[in-house]
């Protein structure tokens, strides 16, 4: 935990958690789009992070959210989900001679193959998890289903736009 | 001993993912229920500001509706006033003494009071929809009250901090108001069950009455939460199934809860005596 980790995650934090309360709480395509853009917050974090911690960003991240959307616990139980899953998939996703030290997951530097599969696989779980549990039900499963699909899709494109736009790709890319 | 905190240690993230998932869950069960007081919820000071600044800024967009609404709902108001004009000058009762004329109804005589509150918070498309007003217990607004706006119901207050209060929309598919149809008098249950933010269900109207479509459904005051006839929609169509005692009815509403900006609290200065009455003579509490 250096300083330059704590300023710049925390300006994300807070902007990501904004983006979603001010503007995209009023974006719904089609009232089965939703895009949950916080979620960028916890896969923008370096790869190396303590993995305890990231349970415990992922819980902070989710209660912030539900705080305001009132729904108590539901993110916050899909974003702790999310982080534990994080590891685990970072850990199969190993390219083959291991992270570097300054590898992020950053399109520029993983590479498109390496980050669409990362984003969509813990988009899918998340927005899972908080379709599900917001209905409880498995009465409208089919509707439930397309409402996770269209939002994955729709978070899945506004991160790639976040990345390409926000993210340099000065920093020395990977071959 | 120490193997089993070298086992703690060892599966500290799992242990832990599943401590905070379990805290998740007891959240989720405890406070997601349609009424009940969570203690971090959009009412709290911090979360009520910053949904006031962001309301702030897009109700300027939508001024033009807003006006319109308040407009029309004067107008209306205006007309009514009117009506009890022609009616106190043609009607004598008011000047009759006492001795000869009781009145009966202490409802007629005590009115509900309204208290009007900002939306600065509203959704419509979820599953359970809130909406935060800022109106809070400063302003006599209490957890239980009945929300209507200028042409029908809105939901009911959840929670309540000093200055902001959570209400449980009508588009919450735990909150269930007792209505009926105007025409017959027949009552049943209003009920959203997500979806179309504009149509809800009305359950438990019996075969034998003809519900016809464009039939108006109003509040039923058979509780303490809302007054008598507050519009509630229009049918919009009437099904007849074949192994159901009821018909399936669906209601479009009269509220457009996407466009909501000024809302009434209704408070029963009678809530209390009604409501510890019917508990003391053993009847539960109904489905609001």
């Amino acid at each position: 935990m250096n300083s330059s980790f704590g300023i710049k995650y925390i300006v994300q934090f807070i902007l990501f958690v904004a983006l979603q309360i001010l503007l995209m709480d009023n974006l719904v395509l089609f009232s089965t789009g939703f895009c949950f853009i916080y979620v960028a917050f916890l896969l923008f974090l370096p790869i190396g992070i303590n993995k305890v911690w990231l349970l415990f960003l992922g819980f902070l991240v989710g209660f912030t959210v539900d705080i305001f959307y009132d729904t108590m616990g539901i993110h916050a139980a899909a974003s702790v989900l999310l982080a534990y899953l994080r590891t685990h998939l970072l850990n199969l996703l190993t390219p083959r001679d291991g992270y570097d030290t300054n590898d992020a997951a950053n399109i520029h530097i993983m590479g498109w193959r390496w980050y669409l599969v990362y984003t969509f696989t813990l988009l899918l779980f998340h927005h899972l998890a908080v379709f599900f549990l917001e209905t409880i039900s498995f009465g409208t499963v089919w509707y439930t289903l397309l409402k996770v699909v269209a939002s994955t899709l729709f978070t899945g494109i506004v991160l790639i736009i976040v990345q390409l736009l926000f993210f340099s790709s000065k920093r020395a890319s990977r071959t | 001993m120490r193997n089993l905190f070298a086992f703690i240690y060892r599966f500290r993230a799992f242990l832990l993912f599943v401590l905070l998932e379990v805290l998740c869950v007891f959240l989720i069960v405890r406070y997601n229920t349609y009424q009940g007081a969570a203690f971090f919820n959009s009412a709290t000071k911090y979360a009520g500001q910053v949904l006031e600044f962001q309301s702030g800024v897009t109700d300027y967009f939508r001024l033009a509706s807003i006006n319109n609404t308040l407009a029309r709902e004067n107008a209306l108001l205006r007309e009514e006033l009117l009506d009890f004009r022609k009616q106190s000058i043609t009607d004598s009762t008011q000047s009759l003494d006492t001795t000869y004329y009781a009145s009966a109804d202490t409802l007629k005589q005590y009115p509900y009071l309204l208290h009007a509150g900002r939306v600065i918070n509203n959704s419509v498309r979820r599953t359970n929809n809130y909406l935060t007003l800022s109106i809070g217990a400063a302003d006599g607004v209490k957890p239980g009250m009945g929300v209507i706006a200028s042409n029908g119901t809105v939901g009911r207050i959840k929670t309540v901090s000093e200055k902001y209060a959570t209400v449980t929309s009508l588009l919450h598919s735990q909150l269930l108001i007792s209505a009926k149809i105007k025409k017959s008098n027949t009552f049943g249950t209003i009920k959203w069950t997500g979806g179309n933010y504009r149509l809800a269900n009305l359950e438990y109207i019996p075969l034998h009455v003809k519900p016809a479509k464009g039939d108006t459904i109003v509040t039923s005051g058979f509780n303490t939460v809302f007054p008598e006839g507050i519009m509630v929609g229009t049918i919009s169509s009437v099904e007849k199934e074949m192994d159901k005692s009821f018909y399936t009815i669906k209601v479009k509403l009269a509220v457009d809860f996407a466009q909501l900006s000024y809302v009434y609290v209704v408070e029963n200065p009678y809530k209390a005596e009604r409501d510890t009455l019917e508990q003391n003579a053993g009847i539960l509490p109904d489905e609001q």
